[in-house]
């Protein structure tokens, strides 16, 4: 208190400045009265540096001592309600770790019957359930198409994959009185929805979903292999690649080398089967006048790109040369 | 021919911003990297403009790389325009009739799948005015065409046919739906934003609102918030919403009141125009209900928006016995 005290009248020594108010009088006029003798001391106003001033400056001083008590207060809070979680998050371990060992020692016990030391809870049967029914929906999902009972029909959803990786999924949200219809779904335009709705749709919803499934399931192997191509052959091929919406017809440059010269090759691959994530045509063209000297080549490279996926195709095009040369 | 193409190139130069005309030019790729380091971009937009206007005079510009600059400004810039959504279909005739006009057309294609065609329109006398230009934006294998028109409307029928004979359709037809943000109307139309479906898979877990982790305050109003929330999530979706400008509303229902105020003689149709702007309507929209601003769940007439892409509404009595308003297709 009396170093506080000491300071501040130092503060004061050195910037000292007196206060004025303006006052209105009854002209309208402004005119600068002075309040009081005033001090100005890092950034707070004490409006007199008599008793009134040691006072305002004491509410001053408490209330900043109660933010911080305050602060301090929160912090301990805080502090406790993490020390509990870890207290949980400790017992939720032991608990975990006591099945696991309960599970181990069945597993090894093969005969006999185990009496539990720790019988399941209520809880943790109903998580267990719970668990074994979310597994069970992932199941679902994983299989392609799922589906969810809605209040005026189904919403299927259509989860595509290519080789292993799990891509897009496309939802159908379907109406089903009176006749079954498509309310809104979330497929690309470019993919012919509407024609399979109507071949399929009110006969035989297990087809349309199928050959629905199929349509899209090709488009998504057929972009991701021309993206895996862009990802990782970027720099061997010339320009860029260019696509359509339906990534059914893809072209892109590429150099031979033979002889130690090199030959700029042009691939155009058709997929004119949208349900078919393979080309069905592979045409390479070089530069006129070379095609009869490569054309084992050009052969070859098109068998290739009409057997493979696209991004493994042009791999092993690449090292094949690479061995050659 | 040159001075034209020049001026028109200066001109372009100036609408853009002068931290990104390097940037623009370099993707133009008309003057060399030699050419740009002698433009001291530190100088007003207007100086700059000279100078890349002098360099391109030295290189002989002509109107196909003017034309190509405001392709691709028109391409970084879309908003600056307000583009109208048309749909092309296979039914009915292809009608044809003959119009000849003088044009200048440019064609670029993108790797987003999109063609970007640029029509300098003149008339069947004089030359093409490139300061009178129309945007043609096309997807290939997708029936729908997003047109830019200049002041010139006249001259879209003639456009919508030129198109409609290049993509080998029959008719075209304007959607109602309009706004600045190219990128979101290609989003409705094309079904690339998130809307919320029902599945049992991925897990829709529960978004508990944990703003507020202080133990002291008790909300009172948690359920209610978190009713408003989850109606918010199946109307909206998770994901960001389509930037659209507007949605009107043209009103042509009876004025339901007492009878006794008797507010119209005549049993006429009240004709009222609602029209809701804001800088990006559909995000304003879903936070109305969080806010306290409206009741969820918002009308449908507001909801529908994306789904039925459109932003143009006409609703009109139901002529059948049950009272009410549709929406007219």
């Amino acid at each position: 208190m009396e170093e506080g005290r000491n300071s501040d009248e130092k503060k004061t020594a050195l910037c000292g400045r007196s206060l004025t108010a303006a006052s209105q009088d009854g002209g309208g006029r402004m005119s600068a009265v002075p309040l009081a003798q005033g001090k100005v001391e890092g950034g707070k106003v004490y409006s007199g540096d008599g008793v009134l001033g040691y006072l305002e400056m004491l509410e001053a001083q408490a209330h900043e001592l109660g933010l911080k008590q305050e602060e301090k207060e929160q912090q301990e809070k805080k502090l406790n309600r993490l020390k509990a979680k870890v207290q949980e998050l400790r017992t939720r371990r032991d608990e975990l770790r006591a099945k696991v060992e309960l599970q181990e020692k069945r597993l090894l016990d093969k005969e006999g019957v185990v009496t539990d030391p720790a019988r399941p809870s209520a809880q943790t049967v109903l998580e267990w359930k719970v668990k074994s029914i979310k597994a069970m929906l992932q199941v679902f999902y994983l299989t392609g198409i799922s589906g969810k009972l809605t209040k005026q029909g189904i919403c299927f959803c259509i989860s595509t994959a290519y080789e292993g990786t799990y891509l897009d999924s496309y939802y159908v949200d379907l109406l089903i009185k009176p006749e079954v219809k498509i309310q809104r779904h979330s497929v690309p335009i470019f993919i012919p929805l509407e024609q399979i709705a109507k071949k399929y749709l009110q006969t035989d919803i297990r087809r349309f979903l199928s050959v629905l499934s199929d349509h899209l399931n090709a488009y998504v192997g057929r972009r991701h292999q021309a993206d895996q191509l862009e990802e990782h052959f970027s720099d061997r091929i010339e320009g860029t690649l260019q696509r359509n919406s339906l990534c059914n017809l893809l072209v892109f440059n590429y150099t031979v080398s033979s002889d130690s010269k090199t030959f700029p090759f042009n691939v155009r691959l058709l997929y004119r089967d949208l349900c078919c994530s393979l080309p069905t045509e592979a045409i390479i063209s070089c530069t006129p006048g070379t095609l009869s000297l490569l054309a084992k080549v050009a052969a070859a490279h098109s068998n290739t790109f009409r057997q493979m996926a696209l991004h493994k195709a042009f791999d092993s095009i690449i090292n094949a040369k690479e061995s050659q040369d | 021919m040159d001075e034209v193409a020049v001026e028109y190139i200066r001109r372009t130069v100036l609408k853009i911003p002068r931290d990104e005309i390097m940037a623009v030019l370099q993707k133009w790729g008309f003057l060399s990297e030699a050419q740009l380091q002698t433009i001291n971009f530190r100088q007003t937009k207007e100086s700059i403009s000279h100078s890349v206007a002098q360099l391109c005079e030295e290189s002989s510009a002509g109107i196909k790389q003017a034309a190509l600059l405001d392709i691709i400004y028109n391409h970084i810039y879309p908003n600056k325009r307000v583009w109208s959504v048309y749909h092309m279909n296979k039914t009915g005739k292809a009608s044809f009739f003959s119009f000849s006009t003088q044009v200048t057309i440019n064609f670029r294609e993108y790797e987003d799948n999109a063609i970007w065609i640029r029509i300098a329109w003149g008339t069947p006398y004089t030359k093409p005015n490139q300061y009178k230009t129309s945007y043609v934006v096309y997807h290939s294998q997708t029936p729908y065409v997003f047109i830019s028109a200049s002041t010139l409307r006249s001259n879209l029928p003639l456009l919508c046919q030129a198109m409609v004979v290049a993509s080998n359709y029959h008719n075209i037809r304007e959607m109602e739906l309009r706004s600045h943000c190219l990128n979101s109307l290609k989003d409705i139309v094309f079904k690339r934003y998130s809307q919320n479906f029902q599945t049992n898979y991925p897990l829709q877990e529960r978004n508990v609102l944990t703003e507020n982790e202080d133990l002291r305050i008790n909300d009172e109003n948690r359920s209610e918030k978190e009713r408003i929330h989850r109606l918010n999530q199946e109307c909206f979706g998770d994901g960001p919403q389509p930037k659209l400008d507007f949605a009107q509303y043209k009103l042509e229902t009876m004025f339901k009141s007492d009878p006794k105020w008797d507010v119209l003689e005549k049993k006429e149709p009240f004709r009222c125009l609602v029209k809701f702007s804001s800088p990006h309507l559909l995000e304003s929209l879903k936070s109305l209900a969080p806010a306290g601003l409206a009741d969820a769940p918002l009308s449908p007439l507001l909801t529908c928006i994306p789904q039925k892409a459109r932003n143009y509404f006409k609703i009109r009595e139901k002529s059948s016995l049950h009272p009410g308003s549709f929406v007219s297709p």
